[in-house]
């Protein structure tokens, strides 16, 4: 988790969920979860350390698994609302990677934005899909939303015998 | 500056020479320090200077000021009042007075090309600077001078002061326009900038393409061509126009990020967002019972407009006609409206047509070859549609003939029976033909026909000579050769004598083919007429054109015969009403409506169904009703469910046929239903009619308010693909939907020669001229994954097919045969198909009843059910055990407080008693960390009491037999009773009895040493290993755990088998047997809850042990009596642990959804709590779990309830005994503990008529059945929770009797006293009766300690109490149960059945030895077993006992019967095994079986079985 220049009592719980596709079955492992809620005391960083343990079988390349993210913050009253909206891709080489996946969620009109100061919620993408197909994103207002890191261990079979160098 | 300092100098010279005017320049910095302060006098100075110095500078100050003055007066006319303001004032005052009279000066100077507004700043501040100085003059100049005198007087000689350089504007101007070079903002004329002698060239005229060049203000640009022209004069820099050259305009006209603003308007669906308020964060619901996808809220709108009867048993004659010329007419209509026939005409003339175009050779430059093609083509195809359009037109005419026919009948039975009933009449309308042409349009074409036909026979006539041909060579080659073989045979028959069975096809000769004939002109052209004249319109016949109206008139009634009355009647009194069946469940029917002469209903209602999911069926019920006698079922239609797009407002009206198979005779006019009838008169020709007619609905999704049809979503349609797929396409308008692949189609429509003109087709062929007809098709949709098919490594099959995926699926779906499946094989070939065997089996046979294993088809069933109900239970229960609490992840040891400290500090000063051990914990391990072998189960078998006795055999047999005991004698036996005088009969130095314990656990066995007498005392620690199923030690897993442990108590048996004598001497030959004496079965799952059972248990003796009788007399001489006498049995005394032990899993925290009011429901949360503070340990209930998974608060439960009306009547007047056989029906209900079917989960409680369907449950069911049937039997009975000993907590029944207070156990039915030692039952929590729940406050909880009166409220705090008022909570027990009686021959049945497998089960675990039956004895137990039961296994033993020895006087004869409830057949084997009897291998053993079943009423039955060995005495 990246830096927060926010509240002091700033939580976060984060949301993972993976593609899945028509190619890529899951064998084993859940597909969506939701992390714990850290209250950050030393610094800005929360730290979830939330395993991640998911078995694939694929039929073929399209459709690599990625990760999406969503991170919420949970205030002092126990309310949560959005933080930001991240996705990255799962790498594509066997071994251990350290991914940083920077977040942002909308911004609203400037009276969302006060009432977010104030109140709390926030504006929340009705359709998630603009998350990750971006080609229409630039027209979102925006704020960033922190850094969410990853570490991943990849453990990849039988890609060679497809002609998939790794 | 230097322009000011020439202004100053310019000014002051010529007022006055000043003396010190090389000293002011240098006083100008120093001018602001004086100002502000005064001159500070200088001490260090002397007095002489400094006198003098004053005075100079007073004189000169005179002299400047005068000065001063004079040359201010020459400037500005009021110098005057100035003079007394602060010199800043004056600054200011100056500067604006001064303006114009100094811009004009400067003016005046400056006339070189600079600008107007430059000059006026410059000039501005000229004036500014030179003002300044000469009016500070007056008050610097002293304070500088001072200064200047004091410090430089002598450096005057040194340094000499020189006006600075100056070079005056005008000089430097000039020297600047020699070197720079200003270009000029004229625009430069163009034939400056182009060569000499050229024309500009404007290309945007030309039309050349010229971008927007760049906006760049005109004098600027000018600037740059004049700076061009002059800097580099080669030109290069100018286009053909005289312009510079340029790129077009690179900035885009419209932003690509737009504003912020312009946001709001054009916002994209995909990008919108929606202000969400903070919520506060809730468990997520998914993993909760019941909620997967949100209730939807759909809705299906049926429109039922009416109803038509095409044949109703009401029908008169005339009505069965006109439903028939309506039919026919309908048929007509609809024949006309497609008009075939027309249409294959057409056709065929197309076709004719461009026959001849291809014959045409000018027309078709096409080769040969494929003209020939094509005509054959037409060909063949003209034969097709000609005969199609015969057919066609046949049909026609023979529907207009039968129209016709039907209504003359319809006419001649309107007029014999002399009234009319339908409106109905048939016009024919002629329409006139000219007749030439239409001649001659027939003749055409029967020429044309004529002509084809003839075409086609010569061509079948010339294939036909050419087959002929090659058979005729064929058969004449074989005629020669035929030939010459026979001249050969005559030649050398003594040669080749067996030539002649060579010969290969002697009797097989070809037949010389026949040539065919030539066609006959003739003979066509007739056929060809007679087939016209049969199908089609003569010429000049008129057309007939047939119309059906309602215009006819209908006979009144009073001109009809009474039959024709009584019938109209009928059906005046009939009704229809339809029912509409939604899943086959009604959800609504209409209104009933008269049914209508007309045999037409209109109901016109439109029903909307709110659905939650997607639909299965949908039914309609066609009803009847006749009078006021009852309605009858006429017939069902199945509607069919609307495709998605199907929404109301677009789905037409459809009709759909119905028919009924009933059938009605009726005694007036009307035919009837299903009854032949006749027209004519005598009686032949029958026909018979089924009821039937068309109901006329429609069925479409609604819509909802904002325009999206109330459809369920996809995923709910179970039914599946199938409708998925049925989107709107274009394809699904013919029919065949589901079709994408537009290639293919149109590949099938060429093949299959679909006609493109067919306007049924039309969509069709309108589709593939689309797709196929080139790039310009644009698909409406969006392919996603384009290219998967190509780039996939494998298919989906091959995938499927992996079988280690599948295993890791399973086990990551915790499919019970793969759940905790460890370690899975890396690779395929590793994995064994047989894996799956059992996991395909049991999803084959789901929902096939085994009938295998459960000899009865009931039990099969329940079992089956309560497999499902687990398997549901287990599946919800799973998803919960995900969620995990923090306490469940993070052991987090509490930080130690002073009081701690202080305690622990506290403990170290205390004295050490090593002889006053101290107890410590055990240390409980957590399951994660377990493998097999890590866990033991430790069994102490301390001592045993009273344990039957041998009987001498020999002896022979007087006991007098004992008067059946009363109840009272049971209650309050003295133990003066027995007598002692039996110890009489056995000799002082025999044993008694060698008892031995054998503990077998999960098939492991282990035994004691053998001990001596009836009590005996072994204390020993057994250690038998604990395998968890599976290897898996996760609490889920230990908690199903179904293994009992048996302890089992044997007599061990010497016997001599010496067979000689004389060796006697020398050797001892004894063969052990061991004897079975009873047992204690203690299931896992209570040692695994209790953590450790201690006490001593009843033994399980069967009724009649033959050899062994009760030792009375040792007793008595004992110090027991008044303790032991009270009790029959025998006891052991036990300690049964696990090391390590275990930490027993939690139930699962899950709050259930209830129907209990909220308030009741926070008073039992109060309740309990404060119940728990006060005594943790005792169990306190309040609301429990039904078998639907919802709370029910626990005194619902219970209630008075009938038992079995056999057994009151059994006892009529003796209510214990009753109350005893109730007791005892109660426990013949098998046990199933919850703990053990709903793994961990909770405690589910049935109602008592669930419990009797199921026929299994756990204490708490038996507890609630027993208390109910005291309840209803009139006593005073409540139940009782508490610890027992073995069960651990449960729930005992208690019944209070005139004087004192009984304790039943329900599982067993057995009853005991208050102060009964031996009571199983340790301790009591609360008392549970219909109506309140009494806590036990009491200092004890024993029940031999406390007092059961529940009205003192400081012995027992009571839920309802004043301050809460028993609402009146009703029952969830039925109003009654009903009992069947059970079948006596199925038990029968079963009786035998059982028999069977047993014996089967005894030699199978005898494999070495041959197992012999003894019929005889087997009989005799046959009869045997009866009494037992009617005795309910008391006292019959001496009677049985002497029985058997007068009857088998011979044989050592050892054996028991066992009695159990039946459940399943398994219990039963594995109990007989128990006992060992099998294990005997003397070599001449014979064994005797027979079993019993009594059957109680409601399935519940008593399985009696009997196992003896017998050994004959020699």
């Amino acid at each position: 988790m990246g830096p927060w220049s926010a509240v002091l009592l700033y939580t976060q719980h984060g949301e993972q969920c993976l593609a899945h596709r028509a190619a890529w079955k899951l064998l084993s492992g859940v597909r969506e979860g939701q992390t714990q809620v850290d209250t950050p005391q030393v610094g800005d960083m929360a730290y979830w350390s939330h395993p991640i343990d998911l078995h694939f079988a694929t039929k073929g390349l399209q459709g690599w698994p990625r990760l999406h993210l969503q991170v919420w913050s949970q205030d002092s009253f126990g309310r949560c609302q959005l933080a930001g909206y991240g996705f990255c891709h799962v790498p594509s080489s066997p071994g251990t990677h350290q991914l940083d996946c920077p977040t942002w969620r909308p911004l609203g009109s400037w009276r969302e934005q006060l009432a977010r100061a104030f109140v709390g919620g926030g504006p929340q993408l009705l359709h998630g899909d603009a998350i990750y197909s971006g080609a229409d994103r630039y027209r979102l207002h925006t704020a960033a939303g922190g850094t969410v890191h990853l570490e991943l261990g990849l453990l990849l079979r039988h890609f060679d015998r497809y002609g998939v160098e790794c | 500056m230097v322009s000011e300092k020439s202004h100053l100098g310019d000014q002051q010279e010529p007022g006055h020479e000043d003396p010190n005017a090389d000293a002011r320049p240098l006083s100008m910095p120093t001018r602001r320090g004086p100002r502000s302060l005064p001159p500070i006098p200088s001490a260090s100075r002397t007095g002489f200077a400094e006198f003098s110095m004053r005075e100079r500078m007073r004189e000169k100050l005179q002299a400047a000021r005068s000065k001063a003055e004079s040359a201010l007066l020459q400037e500005i006319p009021t110098p005057r009042p100035r003079r007394l303001r602060s010199p800043s004032e004056k600054e200011l005052e100056t500067e604006f007075g001064t303006e114009p009279g100094g811009k004009i000066q400067t003016t005046q100077q400056e006339d070189d090309s600079q600008s107007y507004s430059r000059v006026k700043f410059r000039d501005s501040v000229r004036k500014i600077k030179s003002k300044t100085p000469d009016e500070e003059e007056l008050l610097d100049d002293k304070d500088a001078v001072d200064f200047l005198l004091g410090l430089d007087r002598g450096a005057e000689d040194i340094v000499a002061v020189r006006p600075a350089d100056y070079e005056s504007v005008h000089i430097r101007l000039q020297k600047e326009k020699e070197l720079l070079f200003i270009p000029s903002r004229r625009t430069v004329p163009t034939y400056k900038k182009l060569p000499e002698n050229v024309q500009p060239r404007f290309l945007e005229d030309e039309g050349l393409y010229i971008g927007a060049r760049l906006e760049v203000p005109r004098t600027n640009q000018n600037i740059m061509e004049n700076r061009l022209l002059m800097q580099e004069p080669g030109r290069r820099w100018f286009g053909d126009d005289g312009r510079i050259l340029a790129l077009p305009n690179p900035i885009k006209p419209f932003p690509s990020r737009p504003l912020v603003l312009s946001q709001e308007q054009d916002i994209k669906a995909e990008l919108e967002t929606l202000y969400k308020k903070a919520v506060k964060y809730v468990h997520r619901s998914q993993h909760m019972i019941g909620s997967g996808d949100p209730p939807g809220n759909f809705q299906l709108d049926i429109d039922i407009s009416g109803l038509i009867f095409t044949h109703h048993p009401c029908f008169s004659r005339e009505h069965v006609l006109a439903a028939k010329l309506a039919q026919l007419y309908d048929q007509y209509l609809a024949r006309r409206q497609r008009n075939k026939a027309k249409f294959l005409t057409d056709k065929l003339q197309a076709l004719r047509n461009a026959v001849q175009m291809s014959l045409n050779p000018a027309k078709t430059p096409k080769s040969l070859d494929t003209t020939r093609r094509a005509i054959n083509e037409y060909k063949s195809e003209i034969r097709q549609t000609r005969k199609l359009r015969d057919i066609e037109q046949e049909k026609d005419r023979t529907l207009l003939k039968t129209i016709i026919k039907v209504w003359k009948e319809m006419k001649s039975l309107r007029e014999f029976q002399r009234f009319t009933n339908t409106p109905l009449k048939l016009v024919l309308r002629k329409e006139k033909v000219d007749q030439k042409a239409d001649e001659e349009a027939y003749e055409a074409e029967v020429q044309a026909e004529i002509s084809e036909l003839l075409e086609e026979h010569r061509e079948e006539y010339e294939q036909r000579m050419d087959e002929y041909r090659s058979a005729h060579q064929q058969w004449k080659a074989w005629k020669k050769a035929q030939r010459t073989k026979k001249k050969k045979k005559k030649q050398g028959v003594e040669e080749h004598p067996d030539d002649e069975m060579e010969e290969p096809y002697p009797g097989e000769d070809p037949v010389k083919p026949v040539p065919p004939e030539p066609t006959n002109q003739a003979v066509i052209e007739q056929e060809v007429r007679e087939r016209a004249a049969q199908s089609r319109r003569r010429p000049g016949e008129p057309m007939l054109v047939p119309e059906l109206s309602l215009a006819g008139s209908v006979t009144p009634n009073d001109q009809c015969p009474r039959v024709e009355v009584l019938r109209r009647e009928d059906v005046k009194r009939r009704s229809v009403y339809l029912k509409v069946l939604f899943n086959d469940k009604e959800v609504s029917r209409t209104n009933s409506r008269p049914l209508g002469a007309d045999f037409r209903v209109h109901f016109g209602q439109i029903f909307n169904l709110q659905i939650v999911n997607w639909p299965e069926s949908l039914t309609l019920q066609v009803y009847e009703t006749v009078g006021h006698s009852g309605t009858t079922l006429l017939a069902e239609v199945f509607l069919p469910i609307p495709e998605t797009t199907v929404v109301t407002g677009r789905a037409p009206l459809e009709e759909v046929e119905f028919s009924s198979n009933q059938h009605v005779t009726l005694d007036h006019e009307g035919v009837g239903s299903g009854v032949p009838f006749s027209f004519e008169a005598d009686g032949s020709n029958q026909l018979t009619l089924m009821t039937s007619g068309k109901v006329s609905n429609s069925v479409s999704w609604a819509i909802g308010e904002n325009g999206i049809p109330l459809i369920p979503p996809l995923s709910q349609q179970n039914i599946g693909f199938r409708s998925a797929l049925k989107r709107a396409d274009a394809i699904s308008s013919i029919g065949t939907s589901g079709l994408t692949d537009m290639k293919k189609l149109a590949k099938w429509a060429a093949e299959s020669k679909l006609d493109p003109n067919d306007p049924n087709n039309a969509p069709l062929m309108q589709l593939i001229l689309v797709a196929t007809s080139g790039e310009s098709y644009v698909p409406d949709f969006f392919r996603l994954e384009q290219l998967q098919q190509e780039f996939n490594f494998v298919s989906d099959e091959e995938l499927n097919r992996s079988k280690r995926f599948r295993l890791l699926r399973l086990r990551s779906q915790e499919v019970p045969e793969f759940r905790n499946y460890k370690q899975i094989p890396v690779y395929d070939r590793e994995i064994m198909e047989k894996v799956f065997q059992d996991y395909e089996k049991r999803l084959r046979d789901r929902n096939v009843i085994e009938t295998k294993d459960h000899i009865d088809t009931h039990r099969a069933i329940v079992a089956k059910y309560l497999q499902q109900v687990r398997e549901s239970v287990i599946n919800r229960f799973l998803i919960a055990k995900h969620h995990f609490l923090l306490a469940d992840l993070i052991v987090e040891e509490e930080v130690p407080n002073i009081s701690i400290l202080g305690l622990r500090l506290f403990k170290l000063a205390e004295q050490k008693r090593p002889l006053r051990p101290r107890r410590k914990g055990r240390k409980k391990v957590t399951a994660q960390n377990l493998s097999d072998g890590d866990i033991k189960l430790l069994v102490n078998i301390i001592r045993a009491y009273d344990i039957p006795v041998r009987k001498p055999i020999t002896s022979k047999f007087q006991q007098p037999p004992r008067s059946s005991r009363t109840f009272s004698e049971k209650q309050a036996a003295s133990p003066t009773t027995h007598s002692p005088t039996h110890s009489a009969d056995y000799p002082l130095s025999q044993v008694l009895v060698r008892p031995f314990v054998e503990v077998s656990f999960q098939r492991t066995i282990c035994h004691t040493t053998t001990a001596d007498g009836p009590n005996p005392s072994w204390n020993e620690e057994l250690e038998l290993p604990f395998r968890a199923p599976n290897g898996n030690y996760s609490t889920t897993s230990l908690q199903s755990v179904k293994d009992d442990v048996f302890i089992n108590i044997f007599d061990e048996v010497l016997y001599d088998v010496l067979e000689d004598d004389r060796e006697r001497a020398s050797g001892i030959h004894t063969r052990i047997e061991r004897h079975w004496l009873g047992c204690v079965k203690i299931p896992f799952s209570t040692i695994y809850f209790q953590a450790k059972i201690d006490g001593t248990f009843k033994i399980d003796t069967p009724p009649v042990l033959l050899g062994y009788s009760k030792e009375q007399s040792v007793v008595a001489e004992r110090g027991f009596d008044p303790v032991r006498s009270l009790s029959e049995g025998s006891y052991i005394t036990l300690f049964i642990t696990m090391e390590p032990q275990l930490v027993p899993g939690e139930s699962v925290r899950e709050k259930f959804d209830s129907q209990e009011d909220e308030k009741l429901l926070q008073a039992t949360e109060k309740f309990q709590a404060e119940c728990a503070l006060k005594f943790p340990n005792r169990q306190c209930l309040t609301t429990v779990i039904d078998i639907s998974g919802k709370t029910v608060f626990i005194t619902r439960y219970l209630k008075p309830l009938n038992p079995p009306q056999e057994l009151l009547n059994a006892y009529p007047n003796n209510p214990q005994a009753t109350a005893e056989l109730v007791a005892r029906y109660v426990s013949l209900i098998p046990f199933l503990p919850d703990t053990v079917s709903f793994a961990g989960i909770c405690d589910l409680w049935s109602t008592s008529d669930q419990f009797l369907d199921l026929l299994a449950g756990d204490e708490e069911e038996h507890a609630v059945l027993l208390c109910n049937y005291f309840l209803s039997l009139g006593k005073k009975a409540w139940l009782m929770m508490g610890n027992a000993i073995p069960e651990g907590p449960t729930a005992y029944v208690l019944t209070r009797e005139q004087s004192h207070y009984l304790i039943w156990n329900p599982c067993s039915g057995h009853f005991y006293g208050q102060f009964d030692t031996f009571c199983p039952l340790k301790s009591v929590g609360c008392l549970i009766g219909p109506d309140n729940i009494w806590f036990n406050i009491q200092r004890h909880d024993s029940p031999l300690r406390i007092n059961f009166d529940i009205t003192k409220p400081k012995l027992w705090k009571s839920f309802f109490s004043r301050s809460l008022p028993y609402p009146g909570l009703s029952s969830v027990q039925p109003e009654e149960l009903i009992y069947q009686r059970t079948d006596k021959a199925a038990a029968a049945e079963l009786q035998d059945r059982i028999e069977k497998i047993l014996k089967e089960k005894i030699m199978d675990w005898r494999p070495r030895h041959l197992t012999r039956w003894n019929r005889y004895c087997t009989s005799t137990l046959r009869h045997f077993l009866p009494l037992l039961e009617r005795s309910q296994g008391e006292d019959v033993e001496d009677d049985h006992r002497a029985e058997l020895l007068k009857q088998l006087g011979d044989y050592r004869f050892s054996g028991f019967p066992l009695h159990m409830p039946y459940s399943e057949l398994k219990p039963l084997i594995e109990a007989v095994y128990s006992t060992g009897v099998h294990n005997i291998d003397v070599p001449n053993v014979e064994f005797a079986l027979a079993v019993y079943i009594h059957p109680y009423p409601k399935n519940v039955l008593s399985v009696w079985i009997y196992v003896a060995s017998l050994i004959r005495n020699r």
